[in-house]
């Protein structure tokens, strides 16, 4: 992994409206991550979440609106292009293909590797060479996220958390400068939770990117998020620190039953 | 460790240079019957090798790919012979594999947007109209009768029966020579398509394959790539066509009808889905069955003689009824095909000599396969 | 205009016996995402059956073994054949081979005991025609119109008001949610598979019947154009079926009937005209006119 020098570009959401069928999953929802931030996204389920994630990485297309990263227009871009400029995301459900975490991994060097099919087909000599060289940045990725032992299992062998993690490592081999997280630790056991934790913030003090955060543990978005972004029936109703957020009253309401709960887990 | 890799490299090798050599040396051996079976597998199995690239790790079905070896075959034939340009055969064979690229690449608008099924079934398409195509184009095709296949020259050596050559005192005629042709164009195929397949194109197909939405969001260009395979996949059978024109010395309409397309889905299928070695596998199996069961007819209990016509079971008939049992069969008893059964025999062989579990041997808390490919997240 | 009118409701006919077809297609793929390449066999299977036992039962007893014994055999091809590789949507794609082989068992076992004879299935339209308004028209096409569409009529009165097809709907719209069922999801399987193959039995009267020459060992091969027929539709549509399978006769009898205008696509395009069409309508519209997602990866 190559430690940027540089500040990533600012990810600037403004006004995004999304339409399912009559449904309005989004309105006019915008939203400023700051660069090498951590910027969390809470709401209700059903809130519209995952739908910016989808808005932010191309496979949703917003009727309204624009989402900028620095001088780039990234709305009407196709998914590829979006993560070529530099956005990588992971899912909610795992969604890995099929092959060791090697492979995976490779995948994820996609956008920063040339070989096409011909010169994969003929094996030559600068395709090898680019081979060797994506396998050493892969097992970097695998190292910091603590899959080197793993690093040549079959996906389908490895515990769940190690899969979450295998697609966190996925899209840090994208050298992200955002990196949107969906629900991180969901399913995941305590020690597991601690150790994804540690990864988060060691990749963003190494690597120095942005992360977007979609996570239901409040304990865990306090902890790690400098902004929070809460969303409720697909409006932004409130903006700010963690501390300010949790003292926001439309919050409350909005998350009434899981309000107290919020507070336990913080 | 690499110790002991470069010692399983070694034996690898080993194994392939004795490969070779019996390959090589089965002409002195074998009589033209066992001869054009090796030849047709060979052919298959380049054919076939495409097909997994599309269908078994590309995951795109079709069912169009004898419209695309026909495409080879004619292209070849229209090339090379007169009526057409006539050219030198050599660089009429490159260019049939070339017009079968191209001829993939004009699906494109298909196979980028159309998926799974609905895929399939477009492709179906190709075999009836390129059939109804090659039936009418007289000119070009010669119709229902086909046309000859020129024999392949390259630098004066001609690969058919015109001029005597014997090697060690024995006769080369023109399965002989087509033999050591099928090799190299077999050999080619498993080197490129090995190197497609652990390479970074490979990787993205795969991804295709068990999740569009992951691949796209990894960067993966994904109408591309599709478009991409199928024209890969074209060539590999554009190049089984042509081998196919050479060994067949005739081409006919009839030949490259949807029977053919279904055979070349059971090889991939009885092999083991996205594998150059079980590609190869199925299209042996599929190529060499009736063909031994038709010759080998009278040895066989049940089966009457070629020619008996009193409602017994022909030769042509028991291949098929074996031919169709053996795909359930193998199918029923292993789903992953032939190459999925030596793999797991392999890992059962060798937890028994070694007595502790290797690392790759599956774990307790091995979660079931369909668990991985989660469903697709609905944007 | 009469001959338009002619090639009409010739086109209708058609449909309308590709429409039992294509429904039996769309089902199987329904319940179990299979692509079913062996409704060829049962079909003919349906038909050669009607054809031996006729002599014996009369033409509604034969049809009625016809249909039963068609909708077991498919049953049991679900049951004991493609069911032993379980559940799992992924292996659609395996048992989908697997009717290949069952295709190529029962297409050749059928081949060998019907060889080059035209049977006769001993319908009783026979060759008679009756006049409607300014054309004529075989008897048996209206017959295959009415039937159709009493049959067509009556599953999709199964579907909407019968658990079965109320289970059918569900596990064809969340595979997890319907597995829950356990093994009821397996009844549902078997049953869709079982009304499938009594569909293709009856479609083969029809293919058989006049003006057709009779059944033949080719006869089968029908079945193929009922697959343009249900993806044109959307595979997953029962009502697409039925409006793709008549756009495909239409097509099919329209552009046989213009064949001397059409010259310059060759003799013979009104067999292949449904395909070109399907490739047209799939290059607007990915899942056909009606369809949803594709759901069979192979």
């Amino acid at each position: 992994m190559t430690t940027r020098t540089t500040a990533p570009p600012a990810l600037t959401v403004t006004d995004v409206t999304v339409r399912f069928a009559g449904l309005t999953a989004l309105d006019a929802v915008s939203f400023t991550v700051t660069p090498g931030s951590v910027h969390a996204l809470i709401g209700p389920n059903g809130a519209g979440k995952s739908t910016c994630f989808n808005v932010l990485s191309g496979l949703c297309r917003p009727a309204t609106g624009t989402v900028r990263l620095g001088d780039a227009d990234l709305t009407r871009l196709a998914p590829h292009r979006i993560a070529a400029l530099g956005v990588a995301r992971t899912f909610q459900n795992i969604v890995t293909t099929q092959g060791t975490v090697a492979d995976n991994l490779l995948l994820g060097r996609h956008a920063l590797s040339r070989s096409g099919f011909t010169a994969s087909a003929l094996r030559l000599p600068h395709a090898r060479r680019e081979q060797r060289e994506q396998l050493a940045r892969a097992r970097e990725a695998a190292e910091l996220t603590g899959l080197g032992p793993h690093f040549d299992s079959p996906v389908a062998l490895l515990s769940y958390g190690d899969r979450k993690r295998v697609e966190f490592a996925r899209a840090l081999c994208l050298e992200p400068s955002v990196l949107l997280l969906d629900e991180p630790v969901a399913g995941m056991n305590a020690a597991e939770r601690v150790r994804t934790v540690e990864v988060v913030h060691a990749v963003r003090a190494e690597l120095g990117l942005s992360v977007v955060l979609v996570e239901h543990d409040m304990g865990l978005v306090m902890r790690l998020a400098d902004e929070v972004t809460v969303l409720d029936f697909g409006r932004v109703i409130a903006h700010g620190t963690p501390d300010e957020v949790r003292r926001d009253p439309e919050v409350l309401r909005a998350y009434l039953g899981t309000g107290a709960e919020a507070e336990d887990a913080a | 460790m690499s110790e002991r890799l470069s010692r399983a490299r070694a034996v690898r090798l080993g194994w392939t240079f004795a490969a070779v050599v019996v390959l090589c040396a089965l002409p002195f051996y074998l009589d033209a019957f066992w001869l054009r079976i090796g030849l047709f597998s060979m052919a298959a199995a380049v054919g076939a090798v495409g097909l997994g690239l599309l269908s078994g790790t590309a995951g795109q079905l079709s069912l169009g790919h004898a419209f695309f070896l026909a495409v080879g075959a004619y292209g070849y034939v229209w090339l090379a012979g007169e009526p057409g340009p006539g050219l030198p055969t050599a660089l009429a064979a490159v260019l049939a594999v070339l017009l079968a690229g191209v001829a993939g690449g004009l699906f494109s608008p298909v196979a980028g947007r159309v998926r799974g099924v609905y895929l399939g079934v477009a492709t179906l398409a190709l075999v009836f109209l390129g059939h109804h195509v090659l039936l009418t184009a007289d000119s070009v095709t010669g119709g229902f009768n086909g046309r000859s296949v020129p024999p392949l020259e390259v630098g004066g050596f001609s690969f058919s029966a015109d001029s005597e050559l014997s090697l060690l005192g024995v006769p080369f005629g023109a399965e002989e020579r087509l033999w050591y042709l099928g090799l190299a164009l077999f050999a080619i195929t498993w080197f490129t398509a090995r190197g497609l397949l652990r390479g970074r194109p490979g990787r993205a197909l795969v991804a295709l394959r068990d999740s569009e939405t992951a691949a796209a969001v990894m960067g993966v260009d994904v109408s591309r790539y599709r478009s991409a395979a199928f024209v890969v996949s074209s060539m590999y059978a554009g190049l089984a066509g042509v081998m196919l024109a050479l060994a067949f010395r005739r081409v006919v309409p009839d030949y490259f009808g949807l029977v053919l397309s279904v055979d070349y889905l059971a090889m991939i299928v009885i092999g083991g889905l996205g594998s150059v070695a079980g590609a190869t596998a199925g299209a042996v199996f599929v190529t060499a069955l009736p063909l031994l069961m038709t010759r080998y007819a009278d040895q066989l209990p049940l089966v009457a003689a070629p020619g008996t016509t009193d409602g017994a079971v022909g030769p042509t008939e028991a291949a098929r009824y074996l031919y169709g049992a053996a795909i359930v069969l193998i199918l029923l008893f292993a789903p992953d095909g032939l190459h999925g059964l030596v793999r797991r025999l392999r890992a059962r062989l060798r937890s028994r000599r070694t007595a502790p579990p290797p690392a790759d041997a599956a774990s307790p808390s091995q979660p079931p396969a369909s668990a991985v490919r989660a469903k697709e997240p609905t944007p | 205009m009469t001959t338009f009118l002619d090639n009409i409701f010739n086109g209708l006919a058609l449909g309308a016996v590709y429409a039992l077809v294509a429904l039996g297609f769309v089902i199987i793929f329904k319940a179990s995402g299979v692509m079913n390449f062996a409704h060829g066999s049962l079909l003919l299977l349906g038909g050669y059956l009607t054809a031996v036992f006729h002599d014996d039962l009369g033409f509604a007893g034969a049809l009625a073994v016809a249909v039963l014994v068609t909708a077991a055999v498919a049953g049991a091809m679900d049951r004991f054949l493609l069911h032993a590789g379980g559940t799992d949507p992924h292996t659609a794609h395996v048992q989908t081979i697997v009717t290949i082989g069952v295709d190529i068992v029962i297409l050749t076992d059928l081949s060998r005991r019907i060889g080059g004879d035209l049977l006769s299935l001993g319908d009783p339209w026979g060759d008679s025609v009756s006049g409607l308004g300014p054309v004529t028209v075989a008897d048996s096409r209206i017959a295959a119109i009415v039937v159709s569409t009493v049959v067509i009529a009556g599953v999709f009165a199964l579907f909407r008001y019968t658990s079965w097809g109320l289970s059918l709907r569900a596990s064809a719209e969340d595979v997890e949610a319907a597995a829950l069922m356990g093994v009821r999801l397996v009844r549902i399987r078997t049953l869709a598979w079982c009304l499938a193959g009594a569909l293709a039995a009856l479609a083969a009267v029809f293919l058989a019947a006049f003006p057709a020459p009779g059944l033949e060992r080719t006869t089968g091969q029908i079945a193929l154009k009922a697959f343009p027929a249900a993806i044109l539709g959307g595979m997953a549509s029962p009502p697409g079926a039925l409006a793709g399978s008549l756009l495909i006769g239409l097509t099919e009898a329209l552009v046989a009937g213009y064949q001397s205008d059409l010259h310059i696509l060759g003799e013979g395009f009104g067999d292949v005209a449904p395909y070109a069409v399907m490739v047209l309508v799939l290059l607007v519209r990915p899942t056909g006119l009606f369809g949803g997602k594709a759901a069979v990866r192979v």
